[in-house]
């Protein structure tokens, strides 16, 4: 473990570090565009100079490891002074074009100018001119005369992906990202390129023109596309509505966990949160009577639910959870079937077709807690389900979230079940087919909508937060869970998400311990379950 | 050429096994390679290129970043002779701008250009290192040098 | 005239075949090296002064002597017959006149760093010399010089004048762009195919033969102090009789325009590039400096690859920086910032200067942004163009001045 002093300040870090990474430690950041500490080392943005004692000339920070005895400063005036001159190299070919970027605001040539520019450019010669809004795929817009040939982009894609789309084509001042001359990027982690682009050349085309990056808040969450449990961030647009025609979620991001995702996400958890914002979601309980459909108020769904739940004997009732439910509504969920004794309860409803999966991220199961259902022993045969309730022995039928249409089971069986049961309860927040034969429809919250956990497919416990309010009447499921609960007689003192977590951490031994605070912003191990990467890793 | 035609025959491949074989990683051959693929199919298309590409297990960029990267490979049809004026400083010293205004003028292109009747692609081009015998310029493989316009237009009258 | 050493085929008629070669003592330092150890052939390399003779002028025998000692894989010799610089030209006489000789400085060279392979990238524009030296080493394997533990590949470059950057010539020889690397780590301790790698110019291979034949000491003894050997000198420019000159180190750059004819045109001598056009320029007045790489140093420029390029007083100085600064903005490979966007910038302000647009404070402008540049980039392209910028116009301001009238 080398020990160094950077500015001053000593620290000792693992050997291999390079000075950025252990100026970081510091709380020290030395600017820099290439260096991204998921890909090689390429040294071209020159911009990370630092001077080290006993050493010539300013040296990039990025490809020195510290040694031993080490003396870095980061802020002499001959490093100053680099720096500007750098930043007045990366821009001379720029168009200077911020009132129209989309990057504007969380443009790191912008940042770094700020801190270190000349102020007065001298550049007063034609600019080399490069192809602009060059859609490169379904995702990504690239400006190539925005580009400061970092090749963070190209190292993506062939180091990550290692799919080799981009490359860095001609020579000299008319170098130019791009793909092959008639491919597309279309590789199913594209979106990772704009998020490590750090200036406006690679834009997200789902984002353009959108909304002032300035006008987004953050919010900590963890993409519901599969059982990985990508970490992300969830970024919306509440302060400007107009900006974007009502769509409250702006965009997704990813979130570093070192553990889980790293830096990246895949394109179908990215733009996968469109039904959030689609006119599908149901805002209102609503009873079917009929072909006749009648708005309820939430006290009376609760009563009508719990009429029927009264009406039908706990063994001609059955529940289909949905591995797409929190933890919390889970626990809710299997407390509810406890209480009034309804033993068949599952939730594995095959999908219309297997899903896709590859070693890095993506996971054949689209549900984010499998996991957490099939810890919580809710993993019933949900065929036998469907078959009890053709055969008229289940007469009240609770859905989370399925669409019972768009599973692997056929049209024809779920109809004639479906057809079959007195009483359809479906709870969820976007309604389907499935919903529109529920005798009673009643709206949840949509994930970022609400506090909750999921548990991934390796057992890590994961918070989201709500990050925007609910869409018309909708609640959590688990509070939607709790007042039949409590309007059945049953004690429920649980007001909040966090509530209904202790109570699942007391009564189901692989959750034994975790709290919300323990869990924390990386997630935390069920027990039973150890971490793929040592906590050592996590910087 | 259609995109069919893009193949080399069967010794051509043995060259490039043979070629690929010269290396510790068969990469190392694509520029010769390549150099082959532009005397076989005339230019480097962007067909040319994937087909390379194929042959090396490389994704077409990446061999679209090369080819685009050095001045020898052609990426359109070129006449049937390049002639290539060199204009560093030797040659510029030595006249190499009344040489190449020279041939324009007599060629009727400008640099970068081909002759109508696809006869001769005209290029300037950075220094050949035969500063000794400046001006000079390359016909195809050949040096010719300390060029004077009546010693240019001799030349240019034998490419047939 | 100091005794020709590596051009004394030149003249001689078939002077690239074995048969010509061998009639000349060829090969016989070989045999010599075969018997020696391999440190044995290092040490005298060393002791020889032997200097790199492409640019940088790094010693030879210290640069063979970084390969890690304990490396168990395969080292690589690279030779660089890129040859580009401009005003520089015996690389080609070499290859074409005498293939052999870097053959045979090859196999002892391989020897001494203990490599079983070699590779020679020959620029792609040079066929005649390519055709030449792949025929020499067809004859060498069928001689048994080559094949008997170690192997030659001649490789073709395709254009670009980056490719002579050491670890740019590494990054063709993969097959990729010619990019330089980021280093550390340095060729020797992971070049070519990721394996320690020593980079040579041809020319500085040649010499090695003849240090074997005839020993460090008289080798050392032909040049100045620090700088072993004779040097092949590539004269062009206003000068009476252009031409490969095979000097002494110790020969200043006044005795080297005589040899040379001295200056034609109006014969009267304005400013020399001493060592190929990155080298900075020297004036009129300054030409009393000896040829060697410190000699050029303590002048403020470079001996680099030799390549002497002179100008009469009719030539003008903005126009000769224009031409440059066209050549490095063509040449940069684009990599790396500072390079990639000052060379374009830089060329076109020496354009408009010459086109009679230039503006007073342009001048300040190209000094100011390439000594901001100078030094920052990865590899030493940048400072070869840096070089010619700042000493063409603090030497011959007023030149530039006079265009400059905005």
């Amino acid at each position: 473990m080398p020990k160094l002093t950077i500015d001053g300040k000593e620290i000792e870090v693992p050997a291999g570090t390079n000075l950025i990474e252990a100026a970081r430690r510091l709380g020290i950041e030395i600017p820099h565009y290439c260096y991204h500490p998921g890909l090689s080392i390429a040294g071209q943005c020159r911009l990370c100079m630092v001077d080290i004692e006993k050493t010539p000339r300013p040296t990039i920070a990025c490809n020195t490891p510290a040694t031993d005895g080490m003396i870095v400063h980061t802020q002499t005036d001959r490093v100053k002074e680099t720096r500007r001159s750098i930043m007045e190299f990366h821009l001379i070919n720029h168009p200077l074009d911020c009132p129209v970027c989309d990057q504007a605001g969380e443009c790191w040539l912008q940042i770094y100018y700020m801190q270190h520019g000349l102020y007065d450019p001298r550049m007063k010669d034609e600019k080399v001119h490069k192809p602009k809004a060059v859609p490169l795929g379904p995702h990504v817009m690239l400006d190539a005369e925005r580009c400061i040939l970092c090749s963070r982009c190209v190292r993506f894609c062939d180091e990550v992906t290692q799919t080799g789309e981009l490359g860095i084509f001609n020579r000299g001042d008319h170098s130019e990202i791009g793909l092959f001359p008639g491919a597309d990027l279309t590789n199913k982690y594209s979106g990772n390129v704009v998020d490590i682009c750090p200036v406006g050349a690679l834009t997200d085309r789902d984002f353009r023109f959108q909304v002032r990056v300035w006008y987004l808040d953050t919010t900590k969450s963890i993409c519901p596309g599969c059982a990985r449990g990508c970490n992300i961030d969830v970024h919306v647009n509440r302060r400007r509505p107009h900006h974007a025609e009502g769509r409250r979620v702006a965009r997704v991001k990813p979130r570093f966990n070192e553990d889980v995702n790293r830096w990246w996400m895949c394109d179908e958890g990215r733009y996968g949160y469109g039904f959030v914002d689609a006119p599908t979601r149901l805002v209102l309980p609503v009873r079917n009577d009929a072909g006749e459909t009648r708005e309820l108020s939430w006290g009376g769904a609760i009563a009508a639910v719990v009429d029927a739940l009264g009406r039908t004997p706990a063994d001609q009732t059955a529940i289909i959870a949905s591995p797409k439910l929190a933890n919390e509504d889970l626990f809710a969920i299997k407390t509810l079937a406890e209480a009034r004794g309804i033993r068949q309860v599952g939730f594995r409803v095959p999908p219309p077709e297997p899903g896709y999966e590859d070693d890095f991220l993506i996971r054949a199961d689209k549900n984010p807690n499998t996991r957490g259902a099939e810890l919580m022993g809710l993993d019933g045969k949900v065929d036998k389900i469907l078959n009890e309730a053709t055969a008229h022995r289940v007469r009240s039928l609770l859905v989370f979230e399925h669409d019972l249409f768009d599973t692997g089971w056929r049209e024809s069986d779920v109809r004639s079940a479906l057809e079959a049961v007195d009483t359809l309860i479906f709870v969820g927040p976007n309604g389907s087919r499935t919903s529109d034969r529920a005798h009673l429809a009643l709206p949840a919250s949509a994930w970022v909508e609400r506090d909750g956990t999921f548990t991934s497919f390796e057992g890590r416990v994961q918070r989201f937060r709500p990050a925007l309010g609910a869409l018309g009447e909708a609640i959590p499921t688990w509070e939607i869970v709790g007042r039949i609960l409590a309007a059945t007689g049953a004690p429920v003192t649980a007001t909040r998400a966090e509530h209904w977590f202790r109570a699942l951490a007391a009564g189901v031994p692989a959750f034994a311990g975790l709290t919300y605070q323990s869990i924390g912003d990386t997630g935390a191990m069920t027990a039973g379950t150890a971490p793929q990467a040592p906590a050592e890793a996590k910087a | 050429m259609s995109v069919q035609s893009i193949a080399f025959s069967t010794g051509q491949l043995a060259e490039v096994r043979r070629l690929q074989g010269l290396y510790p990683d068969k990469r190392g051959a694509l520029l010769p390679v390549l150099h082959m693929a532009q005397d076989t199919f005339g230019y480097v298309s962007l067909e040319v290129e994937e087909y390379v590409a194929s042959l090396f297990g490389l994704s077409p960029a990446h061999v679209h970043e090369v080819v685009t990267f050095y001045t020898l490979y052609f990426r359109q049809p070129r006449g049937r002779h390049v002639v290539a004026v060199c204009h560093n400083l030797s040659c510029h010293l030595a006249g190499a701008p009344l040489i190449l205004a020279h041939l324009k003028e007599r060629l009727g292109i400008d640099v970068g250009e081909t002759t109508d009747d696809g006869r001769i692609t005209l290029q300037a081009v950075e220094c050949l290192c035969a500063c000794e015998a400046a001006p000079m310029m390359q016909v195809d493989d050949r040096y010719e040098m300390n060029l004077t316009p009546d010693k240019v237009d001799r030349i240019v009258e034998a490419l047939r | 005239m100091s005794e020709k050493i590596l051009s004394r085929n030149f003249g001689v008629k078939d002077s690239h075949t074995l048969k010509v070669y061998r009639e000349t003592g060829g090969y016989t330092a070989l045999a010599q090296a075969l018997g020696r150890e391999p440190a044995a052939i290092l040490d005298e390399v060393k002791k020889s002064n032997l200097r790199g003779l492409g640019g940088a002028g790094f010693p030879t025998g210290m640069k063979w002597s970084f390969i890690p000692k304990n490396h168990s894989g395969p080292v690589y010799l690279v030779i660089n017959a890129d040859e580009g610089e401009p005003g520089t030209f015996k690389d080609r006489y070499l290859l074409e006149r005498d293939p052999h000789a870097l053959i045979e400085g090859m196999i002892i060279a391989a020897r001494a760093i203990k490599s079983a392979l070699g590779f020679v990238y020959i620029r792609g524009e040079y066929v005649e010399p390519w055709r030449r030296f792949t025929a020499a080493v067809r004859e060498a394997y069928d001689a048994g010089y080559l094949g008997q533990g170690f192997d030659i590949v001649v490789h073709r470059g395709a254009g670009a004048y980056i490719c002579g950057e050491e670890t740019g010539l590494i990054s063709s020889l993969e097959g990729k762009k010619g990019w330089p690397k980021v280093k550390p780590p340095f060729p020797a301790i992971k070049g070519a195919f990721g394996q320690p790698t020593i980079v040579n110019n041809v020319e500085t291979i040649c010499c090695v033969p003849h240090i074997i034949n005839r020993g460090a000491a008289w080798f050392a003894g032909l040049g100045s102090k620090t700088q072993g050997g004779t040097r092949m000198y590539s004269v062009s420019g206003r000068v009476t009789t252009p031409g490969v000159y095979e000097e002494s180190c110790a020969i200043t750059l006044r005795e080297l325009i005589e040899r040379a004819g001295g200056v034609s045109g109006s014969g009267r001598l304005k400013a020399v590039v001493p060592g190929g056009s990155s080298a900075p320029i020297l004036a009129a007045h300054e030409i009393d400096v000896v040829m060697d790489v410190d000699g050029l140093r303590n002048a403020g420029t470079m001996a680099g690859s030799a390549g002497v390029i002179v100008f009469d007083d009719t030539v003008s100085i903005p126009e000769a920086l224009m031409v440059v600064a066209r050549f490095y903005a063509h040449e940069s490979c684009g990599q790396c910032t500072p390079c990639r966007e000052s060379t374009g910038w830089i060329y076109k302000m020496c354009h408009r200067i010459v086109e009679g647009k230039g503006r007073k404070d342009d001048l300040d402008t190209i000094l100011d942004v390439a000594k901001r540049g100078a030094g920052t980039t990865i590899c030493a392209f940048y400072d070869g163009a840096v070089g010619p910028y700042i000493s063409y116009i603090e030497k011959f301001r007023g030149e530039f001045e006079a265009l400059c009238q905005r």
